[in-house]
């Protein structure tokens, strides 16, 4: 039983590594795919959406972190 | 096969299976070491006996997703692990938290084992045993995922799956000789590595699920790499410019 309460533990670790930054990036996914889907937009926008939007949550995330652990 | 995405999902899955495996290994060997090599042997067969029967029940499933669903999906959580790993390594390369020290990991699983050993006077080699599939399951899961999730796109499964098995040769073969945790291989900078492959990995299938054309095809693949690696390193930079900050 603890090996499968491990392995389920294991596998929301390995997907939600910061809730905060999960829950973004999974924001940025669902505008770029509106974006996409739901305008006239050319879609690459979309792509620089999640490639751009990406990069800044993790920029963003290490640099909370760092304040927030040292703080 | 184009070597542009090819040579990327083998490196990463190659990588990627290093830290895993230097892991699973150094628990498997405070098994070894405490209990003798019989537990360890057996509660590692059975981890790996456990995975290949996820790959094959589960493996065969995939066929039946649509492709862009399935891109979406793996892009998704590729995205979620890739940033994951990479904002774990910056943090640690900026020193805000301690590096993964197989020294500190074998002590404190051998510390582990020796309390249960106190605790508890039978089944010793049972809970020996549990904790080398414990590891090998745990380590492996993630090797799975991330063979599965550079490889299935593209058909690249197959050499995905190699460079995951070369890489599981490779620690075993060192394992063995130097017979100890193996503290000196990077594992920051090797999952720095990765969090940028699979970041990028993430950006590329989540824009093919969505439908975009990416220009280049997949060669976008390696500048999405190469703004990954900035991105980390702007973010360990300014971590560790805030740390020094709030330390004076």
């Amino acid at each position: 039983m603890t090996v499968l309460k491990d392995v389920v533990a294991e596998l929301i670790g390995m997907f939600v590594a910061e809730k905060r930054l999960t829950i973004a990036v999974l924001g940025v996914v669902t505008v770029a795919g509106c974006l996409v889907n739901f305008t006239d937009l050319d879609p690459l926008v979309g792509g620089a959406v999640v490639l751009l939007g990406c990069l800044i949550l993790l920029i963003e995330s290490v640099w909370c972190s760092a304040g927030a652990d040292a703080s | 096969m184009t070597w542009s995405i090819a040579a990327p999902a083998i490196t990463a899955a190659f990588l990627a299976s290093v830290v895993e495996v230097v892991e699973a290994f150094t628990l498997v060997l405070a098994v070894a070491t405490l209990r003798g090599w019989r537990p360890a042997a057996w509660g590692t067969t059975a981890g790996l006996a456990l995975l290949a029967a996820i790959v094959v029940l589960l493996g065969p499933l995939l066929d039946h997703v649509p492709i862009h669903s399935l891109q979406l999906a793996i892009g998704i959580l590729l995205l979620l692990f890739g940033m994951g790993w990479l904002r774990k390594a910056s943090l640690r390369a900026a020193g805000i938290i301690p590096l993964h020290d197989e020294d500190a990991v074998f002590a404190a699983a051998a510390a582990q084992l020796d309390q249960q050993t106190r605790r508890q006077q039978r089944n010793l080699h049972w809970v020996a045993g549990i904790t080398a599939l414990k590891a090998v399951l745990l380590e492996g899961l993630e090797v799975v995922f991330i063979v599965i999730a550079v490889g299935a796109g593209r058909g690249l499964l197959m050499p995905a799956s190699l460079g995951a098995l070369a890489a599981c040769a490779l620690v075993l073969i060192i394992g063995a000789v130097v017979h100890r945790p193996l503290s000196r291989v990077p594992e920051n900078t090797l999952k720095f590595g990765v969090g940028v492959m699979l970041s990028a990995f993430g950006v590329f299938w989540t824009g093919e699920g969505l439908g975009i054309a990416w220009p280049g095809q997949d060669l976008a693949l390696l500048l999405f790499a190469a703004l990954s690696l900035p991105a980390g390193l702007v973010g360990t930079a300014l971590a560790r410019r805030s740390r020094m900050e709030l330390a004076l």
